[in-house]
């Protein structure tokens, strides 16, 4: 972001207020190419906050551990505010007790694919408009900004932050570089026949390690409970099988289904690199096309799938 | 015991020699960077030396999920494939010291893990040292270093045309008993490449003293604070080299006992039948973890649990670094 001294102002505004007691953030990481979420509870301490290409996690999920009652500042980019808005429809937060920053995002990127394009080791990286400038050893290495963002942002089209107490920034319709068209690995999957899919299904699964980073990484995670942890019954065994890790991939897409807010964080928290966007993006179309459900855009219509009227279609009898 | 030579481009032909009566497991290229893999053809193995594995090949020894045995009307039978002898060629140091780590839980003859012993004693380890330690990586402050020998039956140092085999073990020398000895200035450069991985800003950390200083500071707020962005995902425990939780479960419908890694990051980890649980939050887990690695460890065996692989920081999510978080608890450096 070109101006987040602008973010940084309005934390340090509603802290020393005392609208919020704490603003959830972004800061440096410890290594090049890596932010870290930051707390901050001091308008002293907002100097700390940044926003880059590196921030890869969806900071709502950091909002199922506070306690409903307290009041946070949190620094939204569009996917984390609707996740916020997904999260209070299921009542799993008080919208009036949060503060919501918005702010516009130009993509994520793949921190392993700038790694694995690196000349040697990295020793800093930074984003400079359309480029991101490496130091490898010594030697200054530029790649194109436009090469390297993660699929899910490439795909990305609802860019605005929902339901934000104030926007800082102004949204670029297409900040992020659609001229990008190389398919995805989502686009490709779509094309092929199922007997294929199955297999390209069956070969991103098998390196799972059961570390569920996924689930724990994801906003719409929340059950304090996972199906994965129940024993009695047992529905999917914590063994490294094929059949076992099939159906937890298969089982947690189905439980995102119209709730999951394509933010990807799921991909990039996964430390072998398994793709399973792909599942929840699918399922999210077919949610608009059936039921004209699309998350985060209403402020109160619930997903289809958890509740029940009178007047809905029994697709399965019909 | 005398160092010997592989002259590069007579590699593969003598790991086809070896091929004939071991099974061979090296590194080789997988769709998440590198992994240990049973090669049969040697021009698969990946030697990148700025990249190690993700996962970690404690799981040639210790299987992420393993089969104890079947069970049938109250008797039991024991998994039949029994491990032929296997060469593990392309371990880093860092990772040839968990396996010795590893050893002091599940080798010692009085209290000896069969899973673990007979895979451990039909295996010989090859280890290659790393020219500079990679970007994530702290071996050398805990205890070890880009050639460190714990754990390795022959250590490897890459020269510009060959590799020199430096045998540690009696094992190890008898392997590579008929290659070619190294000669003075091999021998001489090898020294001078091991010397110069070692990087100037690292300093051995002061172990005994941060196992003390995290002791001190167990009844604080102070793990609260550094676990608040943790996930509470098992990304550090299965990927660190040396975490070796697990938990056993009966299979029923397949009527086998299995082992399978489990994780002290997990919230069930340490629930109780009584829905108790004496670590609640994050604070207690991160708190058992760093303790584990950099106090328990030291109490036990005097060495510190942690090989400074560095795969917990390059793969948290939330770039957690534990070295950052053991010096915000300590104020002790452990780079």
């Amino acid at each position: 972001m070109d101006d987040f001294s602008q973010v940084r102002k309005e934390a340090a505004r509603i802290l020393s207020k005392k609208k919020v007691d704490l603003v959830i953030g972004f800061k440096k990481g410890t290594i090049p190419l890596k932010a870290q979420p930051a707390f901050i509870s001091s308008p002293d301490d907002v100097e700390q906050l940044i926003l880059d290409g590196f921030c890869q996690n969806n900071l709502a999920v950091f909002l199922h551990d506070e306690p409903k009652d307290k009041r946070i500042g949190l620094i939204c980019r569009a996917c984390e505010s609707r996740a916020v808005r997904a999260l209070a429809i299921e009542h799993q937060l008080k919208r009036e007790n949060l503060y919501l920053i918005g702010v516009p995002c130009s993509g994520i990127l793949d921190w392993k694919k700038i790694h694995n394009a690196a000349d040697g080791q990295i020793t800093s990286a930074v984003e400079e408009g359309d480029q991101i400038i490496l130091q490898v050893g010594g030697k200054k290495q530029t790649l194109k900004r436009n090469e390297f963002i993660v699929d899910s942002c490439r795909k990305c089209t609802r860019r605005e932050p929902v339901g934000v107490d104030i926007l800082i920034g102004e949204v670029q319709p297409n900040e992020i570089g659609t001229d990008d068209l190389t398919p995805t690995w989502g686009d490709k999957f779509a094309k092929k026949s199922s007997n294929v899919r199955y297999k390209l299904f069956t070969e991103e699964t098998d390196r799972c390690i059961r570390c569920y980073a996924c689930r724990e990484a994801c906003p719409m995670c929340y059950c304090t409970e996972c199906f994965v942890d129940h024993i009695a019954p047992r529905w999917s065994e914590s063994m490294v099988t094929p059949g076992g890790t099939q159906a937890w991939h298969i089982i947690r897409a189905f439980h995102q289904t119209g709730r999951c807010v394509e933010c990807g964080a799921c991909e990039r928290a996964c430390p072998m690199d398994i793709k399973m966007v792909y599942l929840t993006d699918k399922l999210n179309d077919d949610m608009k096309e059936i039921y004209g459900f699309e998350v985060g855009a209403d402020e109160e219509k619930q997903p289809p799938f958890a509740t029940i009227t009178l007047d809905d279609k029994n697709r399965f009898t019909t | 015991m005398t160092p010997k030579i592989i002259k590069k481009n007579a590699l593969q032909k003598t790991i086809k020699k070896w091929l004939k009566s071991y099974d061979l497991i090296a590194p080789a290229a997988s769709k998440e960077g590198i992994r240990f893999k049973r090669i049969t053809d040697p021009k698969e193995i990946v030697l990148d030396r700025y990249q190690n594995s993700i996962y970690p090949p404690k799981s040639i020894f210790l299987p992420q999920s393993e089969v104890m045995f079947n069970f049938e009307n109250g008797s039991y039978t024991m998994p039949e494939d029994a491990p032929r002898k296997r060469i593990i060629f392309g371990m880093r140091p860092c990772d040839a010291r968990s396996i010795w780590l590893l050893d002091t839980v599940f080798n010692k003859a009085e209290d000896l893990d069969i899973y673990w012993g007979e895979k451990r004693e039909k295996a010989l380890i090859i280890s290659i040292g790393c020219a500079a330690i990679c970007e994530t990586g702290f071996c050398d402050t805990v205890g070890s270093g880009p050639f460190g020998e714990e754990g390795s039956d022959i250590l490897i140092t890459e020269l510009d045309d060959a590799y020199f085999l430096k045998p540690l073990t009696s094992a190890g020398e008898k392997l590579i008993s008929s290659l070619p000895t190294a000669n003075d200035a091999q021998s001489k450069r090898a020294r001078a490449i091991q010397k110069g991985s070692i990087v100037k800003d690292h300093t051995p950390a002061d172990l005994g003293k941060i196992r003390d200083r995290l002791y001190d500071a167990f009844d604080t707020p102070i793990w609260k604070d550094i676990s608040e962005s943790c996930l509470g995902c098992g990304v550090c425990t299965y990927l660190c080299p040396t975490c070796f939780c697990f938990d056993i479960v009966d299979e029923v419908d397949r009527s086998e006992r299995v082992r399978n890694w489990d994780t002290c990051m997990f919230r069930i980890y340490s629930q109780e039948a009584s829905g108790h649980n004496p670590r609640p939050s994050k604070a207690e887990r991160t708190r058992q973890r760093i303790m584990h690695k950099f106090a328990y460890w030291v109490d036990n065996e005097g060495v510190s649990g942690c090989t400074g692989c560095g795969r917990c920081v390059a793969q948290c999510p939330v770039n957690l670094d534990i070295r950052e978080m053991v010096t915000t608890i300590t104020s002790l450096k452990i780079q």
